[in-house]
């Protein structure tokens, strides 16, 4: 984080760091909170640190919205009809009869 | 991070999901098989990959009806594109672009075509979030209840949903959904911190208790 264009850490405002709050998120691991730069702010700002801790949790919890659902049958055999009606003319490939 | 993200590009082919796809063990040989017009290793192939393609088609639309068409979609284009597949990058990476990609042609056609990407994803003011920091928050602080965040993200505005989606959940980096969604990187970040805002005062939001079993079950 030596981007110059960042206000001067200790003496920001809440309405600077809210400015850059997305480039504090992206240039770091993610995690704006455990930056040593901005700790003294945050002591100082407890409603941003709450902001920061939310934001955090949920950034965090969507890491694992990554579950792998299972489709419906209808969605192969809707693939297995579309290639049916389309032919091989088209892809000169086979039509798949099974999951 | 914006040179971090730049050399993780040029070293790495795939960079983003790459990572979290390791090769899958006999997909090698069911792909050369496809490639050659085995008709068994398409379906290995979906089976390999259905539950993958159809989870992402998920988070960005939103909507199980709209996910499973784009769904077929994606293995139809599969099918028939498959001979393409070179082998640079993952298959399943290769597979997961090629979806992303049809996605976003999908809800450019849906009403996103008039006007460019960058434009369309700012959702209107009703939707963006209220600037404001708010007090702290116990619901929130330390954890976030994973299916209020599933439903939370469903409601998001399609550009919300759509960055958040590549970003926090499918690991893409902020360069790589501009060069996507053709847009700035600075749009992208702006973009995905606004549906954080948006998420978190969704989240603060006293659950309804009126709502119907029906859709408090489902999970997108």
């Amino acid at each position: 984080m030596t981007d110059p264009s960042f206000p001067h850490f200790d003496t920001m405002t809440p309405a600077d760091f809210e400015k850059y709050l997305p480039d504090f998120f992206a240039n770091g691991d993610g995690h704006v909170s455990t930056d040593p730069r901005l700790q003294n702010f945050l002591k100082n700002n407890p409603d941003c640190a709450a902001l920061v801790r939310d934001l955090e949790a949920i950034a965090d919890q969507a890491r694992s919205l990554f579950e792998p659902t299972e489709p419906s049958e209808a969605v192969w055999d809707g693939i297995r009809n579309k290639l049916k009606l389309q032919g091989p003319e088209e892809d000169d490939l086979p039509i798949p009869q099974t999951v | 991070m914006d040179l971090q993200g730049l050399q993780m590009t040029q070293n790495t082919p795939t960079p983003g999901v790459y990572k979290r796809n390791p090769p899958i063990a006999g997909e090698a040989e069911a792909i050369e098989a496809a490639k050659n017009g085995d008709a068994e290793a398409f379906s290995r192939l979906y089976a390999l990959h259905k539950r993958r393609v159809y989870t992402l088609c998920l988070r960005m639309l939103g909507n199980v009806s709209e996910a499973e068409d784009m769904t077929q979609e994606a293995f139809l284009h599969l099918f028939r594109k498959i001979g393409s597949f070179r082998g640079e990058s993952a298959f399943s990476t290769w597979l997961h672009r090629l979806t992303v990609n049809l996605v976003l042609m999908h809800l450019r056609k849906k009403g996103l075509n008039l006007v460019s990407l960058e434009e369309t994803i700012n959702p209107s003011e009703d939707d963006a979030p209220k600037r404001d920091f708010g007090g702290r928050d116990l619901q929130l602080t330390g954890s976030v209840d994973r299916v209020a965040l599933e439903r939370a993200v469903a409601s998001l505005p399609p550009g919300y949903r759509m960055v958040f989606v590549l970003h926090d959940v499918e690991g893409f980096e902020h360069n790589e959904i501009a060069t996507m969604l053709e847009c700035s990187t600075g749009n992208s970040k702006s973009q995905l911190h606004k549906a954080r805002l948006k998420l978190r005062e969704l989240l603060r939001q006293p659950e309804q208790s009126d709502q119907p079993a029906s859709l408090k079950e489902v999970a997108v």
